[in-house]
């Protein structure tokens, strides 16, 4: 506690120790103010909240500056759906003592959900625009209202009351036994709801005061409460006897009765259990055959890409066969192949081949094609080469150079190591006065057999070419 | 029994969040103690005008 005048912390003294100020009234009235702060904590504590409310309001009329009872207040508002007035009070709080204030809590909770501020502002519309209703007389329109307001916001107390003062206008004194019992268990102690339950339980309870007929005894009835019915339950009663001809007309009505409830009641269920099973079933089969039907159209799509390919590929084939391409190569290769292994005969499968080699670029052929050409060059290739290094060296010796060359060439295509066509190839090409193939041929005796007796001949007459005599 | 059109004046309506600032600032603080710090000055300077 602080001196009013100075400011400055007072003692146990009637007087401020620092300015001499009387502060015996003042320390009273804050006394008068934590009092009711107690009192209102007290009751909140026990959920009396209209009572809670009415002592923390005294504390602060006494002192404003009560920052507790100020915080309290608002979170008396808050439990009682009063958010509004549970923030101003909380602003003031924190405006009052800035620092260490619970207050800045509830704001910052209460702010920082912006939805559920806008849910609270929603329902305190909500609950305005119905008390206008019911000021207008539209009371169904002010119901529909505060349902919607308590299901925005169920602690607000005030709506709850309002609703359950509709319902007792109304004269629905369950619909507004309910009610108040919520209020009940928000505001335990709230004058207004505890009026009006008095009126509504006196109007769901019977009147005891009216007397009973003379003969029946005061205990001839127990009577107990069950949820919101009261229940009225007789004792002592005998039921009349019956004749055995009305026992036995009222089981005839009982079976017919039954009957009449499995005609009308099972029947039509087992009914429509068959229908819907036929319903799925048919549901089952409409989608089984959905699906084949996309598969059918799926399959027609590939059959029709197929038919597009086969066109393609057969015109692919034309066009191959227009341009006959490497196929006929391949047929005279084996064609020869064919007459080699039949007749043995070297010159027709020799004539073959040199005009292949002529005609078909090799690196282009595949694997197989040059593997069999160059396995037939090679069966052949010595007997021909032989054969036509006799008849070109005939020539050469007779001075037919221009026969003889292309005899000798032949020797070299099937047999490049022959050293001794080579040689002569040279000479020829020589005498016939190529210089340039004869120098070209001496090159390869000398580069490719050195050590020769050729290679010994052909140097100086490769030099005497290269120099021009 | 109860008179709906009396307890209707009962009821007031709720503080909007349009509305809580203007109240805020509206609501009256005057406390016990502001009466009576106010009573002590006025009493003080009136004893030192008499003096």
């Amino acid at each position: 506690m602080f001196c009013y005048n100075c400011g400055r912390a007072l003692s146990e003294h009637d007087f401020c120790t620092a300015c001499g100020a009387d502060v015996r009234l003042y320390k009273k009235i804050i006394h008068v103010s934590n009092m009711y702060y107690n009192e209102g904590l007290e009751k909140a504590s026990v959920r009396d909240l209209t009572g809670a409310a009415e002592s923390l309001r005294q504390s602060l009329k006494f002192n404003k500056s009560n920052i507790e009872a100020r915080n309290l207040l608002g979170l008396v508002y808050f439990e009682v759906g009063d958010a509004m007035a549970a923030l101003s009070q909380w602003v003031l709080s924190k405006n009052m003592q800035p620092e260490k204030n619970i207050a800045d809590d509830y704001i910052n909770k209460l702010q920082s959900n912006v939805g559920r501020l806008a849910t609270i502002n929603q329902s305190i519309k909500k609950y305005n625009q119905a008390l206008v209703y019911c000021h207008q007389d539209s009371k169904d329109l002010a119901v529909i209202q505060l349902k919607k307001v308590l299901s925005l916001n169920p602690r607000f107390v005030r709506a709850h009351q309002l609703l359950a003062l509709l319902y007792i206008d109304g004269e629905d004194w369950e619909h507004a036994e309910r009610e108040l019992r919520r209020c009940m268990n928000i505001d335990r102690n709230n004058a207004q709801t505890l009026r009006y339950l008095k009126v509504v339980e006196d109007m769901l309870t019977p009147d005891e005061t009216v007397k009973q007929p003379a003969k029946r005894k005061k205990d001839e009835s127990v009577r107990y409460r069950s949820e919101n019915e009261i229940i009225i339950q007789p004792l002592n009663v005998k039921e009349p006897k019956r004749s055995g001809v009305a026992t036995l007309l009222n089981m005839g009505i009982g079976i017919i009765i039954g009957l009449a409830v499995c005609y009308f009641l099972l029947v039509p269920a087992a009914q429509q259990a068959v229908r819907a099973e036929d319903q799925e079933r048919i549901t089952a089969i409409s989608n089984e055959s959905d699906a084949k039907t996309v598969r059918i159209q799926e399959l027609e799509g590939q059959i029709s890409g197929f038919d597009e390919r086969i066109l393609e590929l057969q015109q692919q084939m034309r066009a191959l066969e227009e341009d006959e391409g490497p196929l006929p190569y391949y047929d005279r290769l084996l064609l020869a192949a064919t007459s080699y292994m039949e007749s043995e005969d070297v010159h027709v499968v020799g004539a073959e081949l040199e005009a292949i080699t002529q005609e078909v670029p090799l690196d282009e052929m595949s694997e197989g094609f040059r593997k069999l050409y160059e396995q037939l060059v090679a069966s052949v290739g010595s007997t021909l080469a032989a054969e036509y290094y006799n008849q070109g060296y005939s020539s050469y010796q007779a001075g037919r150079y221009d026969e003889a060359i292309p005899l000798l060439e032949k020797v070299v295509f099937y047999d490049a190591e022959h050293v001794r066509a080579l040689y002569t190839l040279g000479r020829a090409y020589e005498e016939s006065g190529d210089r340039e193939n004869a120098i070209s041929y001496f090159d390869q005796v000398i580069e490719q057999f050195p050590n020769t007796e050729y290679a010994g001949y052909a140097q100086p007459r490769r030099n005497s070419l290269a120099a021009g005599n | 029994m109860i008179n709906f059109e009396e307890e209707l004046k009962k009821f007031f309506p709720s503080l909007e969040v349009e509305n809580a600032e203007e109240a805020i600032y509206n609501q009256d603080l005057t406390d016990m103690a502001d009466m009576l710090i106010k009573t002590l000055m006025n009493s003080q300077e009136k004893s030192e005008e008499v003096q």
